[in-house]
């Protein structure tokens, strides 16, 4: 495998490119990745750095060979559950430590994603609680996302008719499965063909395999007629011929201590899986340390004409330009662009005739979970049940033929069991000396745990908007938040602890706890929906191909353009969309009709 | 992503033990019998002995002395950006002394190893839900201790004889395939 981190053609903002893509993550990789890969010439503005992932990920070393166990420096301080419950943000402000960063930074290996994750004291933002978690640098969270690769169904696309709120989103699943299909073989995704209407298949590399407990599960719960699969991770497990700088995936282990990703590349991140390729066709330049600050705007036609953006490394600004703008700088970072970037053309901020920019933020609950224990393991022999790239995946089953009387929509699990390398349950084990020892050695590959995702409904109220007070640290005016779980959260909170304790039961694993506390907003790091795509200009800020209703050259392509949320991760989609529109534009580059 | 009580509670043991530094380290391996950074020395032989009642050895592994539980737990301290914890755990320490001297008239080391366990089962007696300082003492000591112990060779690969982190072909487990899902009623 080649380095990643290979230096592009030189930056020349003297020329206009075809494209400029803002954002290096899944989106703007996707992007990156279709447009050079039909003769665009791209300029691609990454605002963080560009890592030297061969020094920052280390898959394979032990706990022990690191100096702090895997630990962040002194000085370095993740967000706990409670700091973002009893404070409001910004919640690095008066901070005792010199580095302050989101709670991700709080799991195991943190100091392998220190540099990828943002310092809170750099980026702050304000308003309502909200856990935001940020990777500046190239690829983004992409880098180390939790990999879970999942399509929507009609059962999300076409949910308004189904129960009749919100808003259907302008295309169907007959429209964006040949996409789905690209995505599939491009960066290869493992797991189990099921023929599940509202979890549609993937076109499947070799799938994980499921503990002892985890087919129990699968047994019993198929009773019940629900679904418990193995991780759809997109992860490529049989390799990719197409692909000189990913591997296929050898079942290491590493993927639960997340040690700052995969120093193979298994894992899709964007780096490797999108832009170092388009890199090899010779039409992409890639510019990091970039902060895109403003869509600058011809006076004349109000199109868009390039971006102001700020280097980071020496503050000095410069304008790029180019015949299509592409955003893809994430959900709420993309918003906050547009919402910046006010002319006289487009005073409410470009694209926001609709005044919908920053509304409808949508993302998945979490919190309530399970942990149970399957006796008949207690004791048996080691196992090895981490070497794959993640456990299993329960399927939403509500409210598609039944219709429960106090909610809408669904939720899924996502779960684990069996062995990993440090103990879990030596930290829930009471008691000390000799029997504590051997209680965590023979109960150590005998728990299942899981915990719920669950769609948040768009809500127009709910959403972020441009706080002219605060700034970054580079004077960029910051997001502030005004976004509550509602009712319909609430309530299918509830539902998910009470039906995580049923299926455990049903399935005669002893139930140790259930949690049913809701974590902070944000806490799923899926984002979505502040500039959501929609055939009506009045209601929605993009069209079926995520170009803006008001500026036909500026695409946002990342996971704002989501009309709601759905239950399944968002990773997958927003690439498949990405690629669809993408193809498009491409189209209309050629046709010169932008 | 998940946000797992495990997760939690591993930050909260890795919190505690705050962080060794890369100098500091390599001058503790050249050194023969490296003098503590932070503890004194009779600390250092009660976290030594401590740690070993929390994690003993046993017949199937080495405990927390042979995996120098006490030397990393002083190197964390030493490094800890903040002071508190470093006050805290000898406040705390001072309270096993006290504790033993109120039970046995002795202080820790001097008592016989049946004493030692006693003074430790007695601050453990309110684990789920301490109260004294004593007590809240012992759970962050074994927390610690648990961390420290479960990511150290002898626990990763003597104690609970993981097999991973090695290259596989295939992966373990079972085929979901066995059990195929036939849903009679799938919805439309």
């Amino acid at each position: 495998m080649q380095s990643p981190s290979a230096p592009g053609p030189q930056v020349d903002l003297k020329i206009v490119y075809d494209a400029i893509v803002v954002g290096s993550g899944a989106a703007g990789g996707m992007a990156a990745h279709v447009l050079t890969s039909q003769g665009m010439k791209v300029l691609l503005l990454e605002a963080g750095k560009q890592l030297d992932t061969t020094k920052e990920l280390k898959s394979m070393e032990w706990p022990y060979d690191h100096p702090r166990r895997g630990e962040m420096p002194p000085g370095y301080h993740p967000l706990g559950l409670n700091e973002y419950n009893i404070r409001n943000p910004p919640y690095a402000k008066d901070s005792k430590y010199p580095h302050v960063e989101s709670y991700v930074q709080g799991w195991n290996g943190p100091d392998y994603s220190k540099n990828i994750v943002v310092d809170e004291k750099d980026h702050p933002y304000t308003g309502t609680k909200y856990a935001w978690v940020r990777a500046r640098c190239v690829g983004g969270k992409t880098n180390i996302w939790g990999r879970l690769a999942l399509r929507l169904s009609d059962y999300d696309f076409k949910a308004k008719s189904r129960d009749g709120y919100g808003e259907d989103w302008p295309i169907s699943y007959a429209d964006i499965a040949p996409y789905y299909d690209k995505v599939d073989q491009y960066l290869g995704v493992s797991g189990h063909k099921e023929n599940l209407p509202y979890l549609p298949d993937s076109l499947f590399q070799r799938p994980n395999k499921l503990t002892a407990s985890e087919l129990k599960l699968r047994t019993e719960l198929a009773k019940m007629g629900r679904v418990v699969t193995p991780y759809r991770a997109g992860v490529t497990t049989d390799g990719l011929k197409h692909n000189k700088y990913r591997s296929k995936c050898f079942g290491r282990g590493a993927c639960d201590r997340r040690v700052g990703g995969c120093d193979i590349h298994a894992a899709f991140d964007s780096p490797t899986g999108l832009i170092r390729p388009a890199m090899d066709t010779g039409n992409l330049t890639l510019r990091p340390n970039s902060t895109v600050y403003e869509v600058t705007v011809d006076p004349n036609t109000g199109k868009a004409r390039g971006v102001n953006f700020i280097d980071t490394e020496s503050g000095k600004t410069y304008e790029a330009r180019a015949r299509v703008v592409i955003l893809g700088a994430s959900t709420l970072e993309s918003a906050r662009l547009m919402m910046l970037s006010k002319s006289s053309q487009h005073p409410n901020g470009i694209g926001n005739s609709s005044n919908h920019v920053g509304h409808n933020f949508c993302e998945h609950i979490m919190g309530p979970g399970i942990n149970g224990l399957v006796k008949d393991l207690v004791g048996k022999p080691r196992t090895l049940d981490d070497g794959r790239p993640g456990s299993f995946y329960l399927a939403r089953f509500r409210n598609l033929s039944d219709k429960q009387s106090n909610f809408i929509r669904g939720y899924g699990f996502e779960g684990s069991s069996g062995t990993t390398m440090i103990p879990g349950n030596a930290f829930e084990t009471l008691g000390f000396g000799s029997s504590y020892k051997k209680a965590v050695r023979d109960y150590a590959g005998a728990y299942i745990s899981m915990g719920a995702f669950g769609e948040v409904l768009p809500r127009y109220e709910n959403g972020v908007s441009i706080d002219g007070n605060v700034k970054d640290k580079w004077g960029v005016p910051v997001l502030k938040f005004n976004y509550t779980f509602g009712d319909n959260e609430k309530k299918m909170a509830a539902d998910m602890a009470v039906t995580a304790r049923e299926m455990f039961e049903a399935s005669g694993i002893e139930v140790v706890s259930v949690n049913r506390e809701i974590l902070t907003e944000g806490w799923s790091i899926h984002e979505l929906g502040t500039a959501r795509m929609g055939n009506d200009p009045k209601t929605s800020v993009l069209n079926q191909f995520q170009q803006s209703h008001d500026v036909p050259n500026l695409l946002v392509v990342d996971g704002s353009s989501h009309v709601n949320a759905s239950c399944q991760n968002p990773t997958w989609t927003i690439m498949a969309l990405c690629w669809r529109s993408s193809d498009h534009i491409a189209d209309e580059l050629r046709k010169g009709n932008v | 992503m998940e946000g797992t009580s495990r997760r939690d509670l591993l930050r909260i043991a890795a919190g505690v033990v705050a962080a060794v530094p890369a100098v500091a380290q390599q001058a503790a391996e050249t050194a023969t019998a490296p003098a503590p950074l932070f503890f004194t020395p009779v600390e250092f032989q009660m976290v030594d002995e401590l740690t070993e009642i929390i994690i003993p050895a046993d017949a199937h592994s080495p405990g927390a002395r042979a995996a120098k539980v006490a030397t990393y737990l002083d190197k964390s301290l030493a490094e800890a950006f903040e002071a508190e914890p470093r006050q805290k755990f000898r406040e705390g320490l001072k309270l096993v002394d006290k504790l033993s001297g109120e039970l046995h008239k002795k202080t820790f080391l001097d008592s016989t190893p049946k004493q030692r366990v006693a003074v430790v089962a007695q601050m453990a007696r309110n684990e789920k839900k301490p109260k004294k300082p004593e007590e809240q003492f012992f759970v962050q000591l074994k927390a610690s201790t648990a961390f420290a112990y479960y990511t150290s060779s002898i626990g990763i690969h003597q104690e609970m004889e993981y097999k991973g982190n090695t290259m596989q072909n295939e992966y373990a487990g079972f085929d979901a395939g066995l059990v195929p899902i036939q849903l009679p009623d799938s919805p439309k």
